[in-house]
């Protein structure tokens, strides 16, 4: 059986066909779903195994990145998303998704709450940035990397807003949880606060972040760009011949089919 | 009752929008009192409690681990001074419907509501001058915004409907009509005289409405009069140009154009029943008076006429080709009523930005070109990509009984006399007189129709679709019904606030609209697609048997036009055209330079040369997974390609190749080389990374200055290059567009013609993604090939002759070698056989090395013959000619039979470039010191 991964698309979602693609690609079966069918009673999320919610710039990215759309799911959806959750499904949001999932509470607490314990902000450089950076996978329980643990991946980034900020206190909670999934890597495998490495000053290198379950993750960088070798900008120099995003949707799906 | 939330980052999270204007101050305004700048967000509702806004303030607007806000009073302690800055009421934010949603979402129903921005300057010594300095050249752009002094009372624009009014045409004479016409409807006297007499024949007087549509109609912009007029070339007549290029692509017989010139964008085969088109606009009027909305609303315009190819087309990439002044130029050379350069780079960058980025439309090529003569209007080139199922790749036709549906944003006074205004001539008072025809974009409005229209097309419910382009309802529905008749309702337009007039409504050029014929039958399925994806529709009107372009607002009818008079009775133009071939040929040959790396230097940080690596960065290039060579690979990732690659169809081998040229500085001193040139760098940059020149189209764009005999004289020729061109390579154009209003006038008289651009785009398709290949050198040890004909002293136009202020022979192109060039080329890369390859264009051969060598991180040693001049050597800029890679072992003597080839040097593991002229070193250059000027000018620019 493969598993149903229900894309959330709404206006301004604009990386879902590269998304459906990737998890289809990678054994499972996609779907995209509009909001308003969710709304409307037509589509139920537990009709699927994996949420996704995808990259793009819903409702523009206005106010905050993904603002509207974390509003919009905490005041319809929120029973369903914690249904969801709570039923251990995998979730995952990537780029406008990650900043949706911190805005509706999700990350780092599971919690539809819209209580915002961290942010994604604007780039120290105060523009969007479309670049490759190189990613570390931390020790994590987070299923979506299940056995890429120290692995270094080459992804790309493309966003304005994916500064990781929080508070102190906030900000070793989650490295005391070890719910950093993935950090911004310089030359060697070292983490890096430098501009480009670290594209947008994320503190302590942060590209992405799990629950304590380990069934969300949030990141910034783009996995549904690189499933493909040609994807890599250098493949023609030989190197990184393995595509380096696939691994995060077929794990996903993996984890869904053993539910 | 307004309620006001302003928000601001704690000072710990940092405030980049402050950092950001404040080194923008002090680059390029050169004031040092301000010592930091903190910004905040204003947000406005209106009838909502106190307690709403605080509700509003903590779950929508601030966000408390990086935020603090105030409920109606200052968040910003302690500075000298604060501005705020907004949009003109009436100018869209894209803000506010976002707000008012969620807003509502959280169960607060506001009027209105509004959002701007607000700047406090620290530092001990501002002087007020200095702020004032600030407002004018980097915060406001009075076009759109304005600084707010005063809070506003209301949000809402209110206004009273008011009705046509009939203009007493039948009592005026000549001097009467072209007062009528001047700055509004630049239609000339014997188009005037023609409406005058249409409407004494039906004998009434025309309604405003009516004559604003013919106005629309009748303009260059839409009905290209220059390129269809009967031309007269110093006295012997000529093909007119437009029939000129039909004419040559017609005779191709190309086997993949499935459609030419005929609908919004080209279409060619692609691979499994599927076709990609092109369309590729300017949009340069609005961009010099506006260039963020300028630059978004022309992007917005060429995705919609992709969209609106066929039955519609899914947009999947961009272009963006500027042409500016120098960005340092000083602002007293600056005409009155022009923008400086380097504000018009970074916004009209800005705009493209955030069009494409919302939309998730990648931009992949393009370039930026540089010339003083561009001070007084830039050249605004936007190109669009699109794929449609081969079955839905030609425009339908409405049936009668059909019913006009209008989709996406509501009709503003926005964007009016857009079209009649971008085919005038530019003058001081263009800024103040056309205002309303620039807007600012809403590309999440485009991508939801956008959503809707490709759904709608693929359940094969549209019969046709076209763009509310130029011209709005006016043109898109006037064209739609050209063939049947239409019937419009106006009063059920959509608006976006109340007390427009009729024409207004009619004309208005309000983006993110698009108008479909609907089969009656399937009015219901599309308006549920419609509405699922939070897209406005509303019934205009039908398709009717009347031959009749009949609009009634609220019962009355405001038009009542015949369609053949509309359509075609404007008469062809006779238009003169004179040229005089310009004497090139004795020009001083000065010795060889001193030092020829300070010259290589120079030619690196050369604005024409250098990287645009800043540019590219801020263009989201990745999204829609489609990329597989991008604008720049190596191992740095700083090393340009000569075009993109895309793999359209997830999954699938098939690549599509996009690639443009031009030469400004080469098309002013003579139009004709300067545009084989362009279409020979076009052709060239798509061959260079592997296409296939038999299944390469070609798309072209004029942007010329006001058509006077002269100006006419240089298109013909320019127009003549590209039919040879086309007859040379048998490539085909099958789509363009001209624009020819590049002239400036002053109040004084001072009339500056802006340099002529012909622009060529290039797109095809490719077999096999994989067998292309990056200009980035691989290894060394290779040996480095020059590929294909050129004299090395046609130096004219290059940029080491621009730098140096000299004239010199033009480089001419060898069309027949260019071609089979270009074949040899393609079957080697097709065999694997080149490693890196990188076609020749401006800084000749000495940039296209560095860039080569930065990508790969090695060098090379470069030999000469001895009677070789080492400065022509490396800098002629011909075009059609290649430097390639090859691993040492190959035979490129076989591989390269029949076109002009020489072993040049190899790559060497050391990052250096040394010439030699036989054993003589010439000299030796670290690439570090090539790489400075070449990146540092973008990086200052745009602070990266």
């Amino acid at each position: 059986m493969k598993p149903r991964v229900c894309i959330l698309r709404t206006d301004g979602t604009n990386c879902d066909e590269e998304t459906f693609y990737a998890f289809n690609k990678s054994g499972g079966e996609s779907k995209l779903v509009h909001i308003n069918m969710l709304r409307s009673g037509e589509k139920k999320l537990l009709d699927y195994h994996i949420l996704v919610i995808p990259g793009g710039f819903s409702y523009g990215d206005d106010v905050h990145s993904g603002k509207i759309l974390a509003v919009e799911l905490t005041s319809f959806l929120k029973e369903q998303l914690q249904e969801f959750v709570t039923a251990g499904r995998p979730v995952l949001g990537i780029c406008n998704g990650f900043q949706v999932l911190v805005r509706t509470g999700l990350l780092p607490d599971r919690q539809v709450s819209g209580k915002i314990k961290a942010a994604l902000i604007h780039n120290d450089s105060g523009r969007f940035e479309c670049r490759w950076v190189k990613l570390l996978i931390e020790k994590t329980n987070c299923i979506f990397v299940k056995n890429n643990e120290s692995e270094q991946i080459s992804l790309q980034v493309a966003h304005g807003e994916g500064k990781f900020y929080t508070d102190p206190a906030a900000l070793n909670k989650i490295e005391a949880a070890g719910q950093v999934v993935f950090r911004y890597t310089g030359d060697g495998s070292f983490p890096t606060a430098e501009y480009p490495a670290n594209p947008n000053g994320s503190l302590n290198a942060v590209a992405g972040i799990c629950d304590s379950t380990g069934l969300i993750l949030g990141m910034m960088p783009h996995p549904e760009r690189f499933i493909d070798q040609i994807h890599y900008p250098n493949w023609r120099r030989g190197n990184q011949l393995k595509s380096q995003g696939e691994a995060i949707f077929r794990n996903a799906v993996n984890y869904a089919k053993e539910m | 009752m307004i309620q006001e939330v302003r928000v601001t980052n704690r000072s710990d999270a940092g405030d980049p929008v402050g950092n950001g204007l404040l080194y923008d101050i002090n680059t390029f305004l050169g004031i040092k009192s301000i010592t930091e700048i903190r910004t905040a967000k204003i947000y406005r509702f209106e009838n909502i409690s106190k307690k709403q806004a605080d509700l509003l303030a903590q779950k929508l607007l601030a966000e408390e681990v990086f935020q603090l806000y105030s409920l109606n009073a200052p968040v910003l302690q302690g500075a000298q001074r604060v501005v705020e800055v907004a949009y003109k009421p009436g100018v869209m934010n894209p803000e506010a419907a976002s707000l008012l949603k969620a807003a509502a979402d959280l169960g607060v129903h506001a009027d209105a509501a509004g959002s701007s921005r607000e700047y406090a300057f620290y530092g001990a010594k501002i002087k007020e001058k200095d702020i004032l300095a600030i407002i004018e050249h980097l915060l406001v752009n009075t076009t759109v915004e304005k600084v707010v002094d005063q809070a506003p009372l209301s949000l809402i624009i209110r206004g009273n409907p008011t009705t046509s009014e009939f203009i007493p045409i039948d009592q005026m004479n000549d001097i009467q009509l072209m007062e009528l016409s001047s700055e509004k409807l630049f239609l000339n006297l014997e188009e005037m005289r023609l409406i005058q007499s249409y409407f004494k024949k039906a004998g009434r007087n025309p309604t405003d409405c009516e004559i604003e549509t013919i106005a629309q109609t009748w303009s260059e912009h839409c009905s290209h009069k220059t390129f269809k007029a009967k031309l007269i070339v110093n006295g012997k007549e000529k093909t007119p140009l437009l029939k000129r290029l039909q004419q040559a692509t017609s005779e191709t017989r190309h086997p993949l154009v499935l459609s030419a010139f005929v609908d919004n964008s080209g279409v060619m085969d692609f691979y499994d029943g599927w076709a990609i088109c092109g369309k590729v606009e300017t949009h340069n009027s609005p961009s010099a008076i506006e260039p963020y909305g300028g630059a978004m609303t022309g992007s917005g315009g060429v995705f919609r006429d992709v969209l609106g190819t066929g039955q519609g087309a899914k947009v999947i990439a961009s272009t963006d080709i500027f042409c500016f002044a120098h960005p340092d130029t000083p602002r007293e050379e600056i005409p009155p009523g022009c923008l400086h350069p380097q504000y018009l780079l970074r916004r009209v960058v800005a705009g493209v930005r955030d069009y494409g980025n919302r939309m998730g439309i990648p931009t992949n090529n393009g370039s930026v070109h540089f010339h003083r003569d561009f001070r007084a209007k830039p050249t605004i080139i936007v190109g669009a990509y699109g794929i449609l199922p081969r079955e839905r790749c030609i425009k339908g036709q409405p049936q009668t009984g059909d019913l006009v549906l209008a989709i996406g944003g509501r009709t503003g006074r926005d964007g009016i006399h857009g079209a009649t205004f971008s085919s005038g001539e530019m003058t001081e008072r263009t800024t103040e007189v056309n205002s309303s025809a620039v807007q600012i974009g809403h590309p999440i409005e485009e991508k939801r129709v956008s959503d809707a229209i490709i759904k709608a097309s693929l359940a094969g419910l549209i019969r046709a679709v076209t763009d509310c382009g130029a011209g709005g309802f006016s043109s898109a529905v006037g064209e739609m019904g050209s063939q049947t008749g239409v019937e419009v309702a106006l009063e059920k337009a959509p608006l976006k606030y109340p007390g427009l007039k009729p024409w207004e409504i009619w004309v208005s050029e309000s983006q993110e609209r698009m108008v479909l014929a609907v089969a009656p039958e399937n009015l219901d399925s599309v308006l549920e697609i419609c509405s699922l994806l939070n897209v406005e529709a509303s019934v205009l009107g039908q398709f009717k048997d009347s031959k009749k372009l009949v609009v009634n607002y609220l019962g009355e009818t405001i038009c009542d036009l015949q369609m053949s008079f509309l359509h075609h009775g404007l008469p062809q133009r006779v238009m003169k055209a004179s040229f005089a071939k310009k004497d090139c040929t004795d020009v001083k040959i000065i010795p060889p330079p001193a030092d020829l790396s300070l010259l290589y230097q120079r030619v690196m940080g050369h604005p024409n040369v250098c990287s645009k690596e800043p540019i590219v960065r801020m263009y989201d290039h990745g999204v829609q997974g489609s990329c597989c060579l991008p604008p720049f690979s190596g191992i740095d990732g700083d090393c340009p390609n000569d075009s993109v690659v895309l793999k359209p169809l997830l999954g699938y081998p098939y690549g599509m190749v996009i690639s443009h040229g031009l030469n400004p500085v080469l098309n002013t001193i003579d139009p004709y080389y300067g545009s084989l040139w362009a279409a020979a760098e076009a052709v060239s940059n798509a061959v260079a990374v592997g296409a296939n020149p038999e299944e390469l189209v070609l798309i072209d764009n004029f942007i010329w200055p006001f058509p006077d005999q002269e100006s006419l004289g240089d298109l013909d020729r320019a127009v003549d290059a590209c039919v040879d061109f086309v007859h040379a390579t048998g490539m085909p154009f099958i789509s363009g567009k001209d624009s020819l209003s590049s002239t400036y006038r002053g109040s004084d008289g001072t009339l500056l013609k802006i340099p002529p651009v012909l622009c060529i785009s290039a797109f095809g398709r490719i077999t096999d993604v994989k067998k292309t290949v990056s200009a980035d050198f691989k290894r060394p040890g290779s040996s480095i090939i020059l590929v294909g004909k050129r004299e090395p002293e046609q130096m004219g136009g290059s940029t080491y002759y621009e730098l140096e202020g000299l004239e010199g022979l033009l480089p001419i192109i060898n069309l027949e070698i260019m071609n089979l060039t270009f074949k040899r080329i393609h079957q080697a890369i097709g065999k694997g056989q080149i490693l890196a390859c990188h076609d020749i264009s401006e800084g000749g051969i000495a940039a296209a090395l560095a860039e080569m060598c930065f990508g790969g991180g090695i060098g090379v040693k470069i030999v000469i013959e001895t009677e070789t001049r080492p400065d022509f050597f490396l800098f002629n800029e011909t075009a059609g000619c290649f430097l390639v890679e090859m691993d040492s072992g190959t035979d490129f003597k076989t591989v390269f039979s029949g076109v002009p080839h020489i072993k040049i040097g190899n790559t060497i593991s050391q990052r250096e470039i040394s010439l030699y002229s036989g054993d003589n070193e010439l000299f030796r250059i670290d690439l570090g010191l090539l790489i400075e000027p070449w990146k540092g000018l973008m990086q200052r620019v745009f602070n990266a």
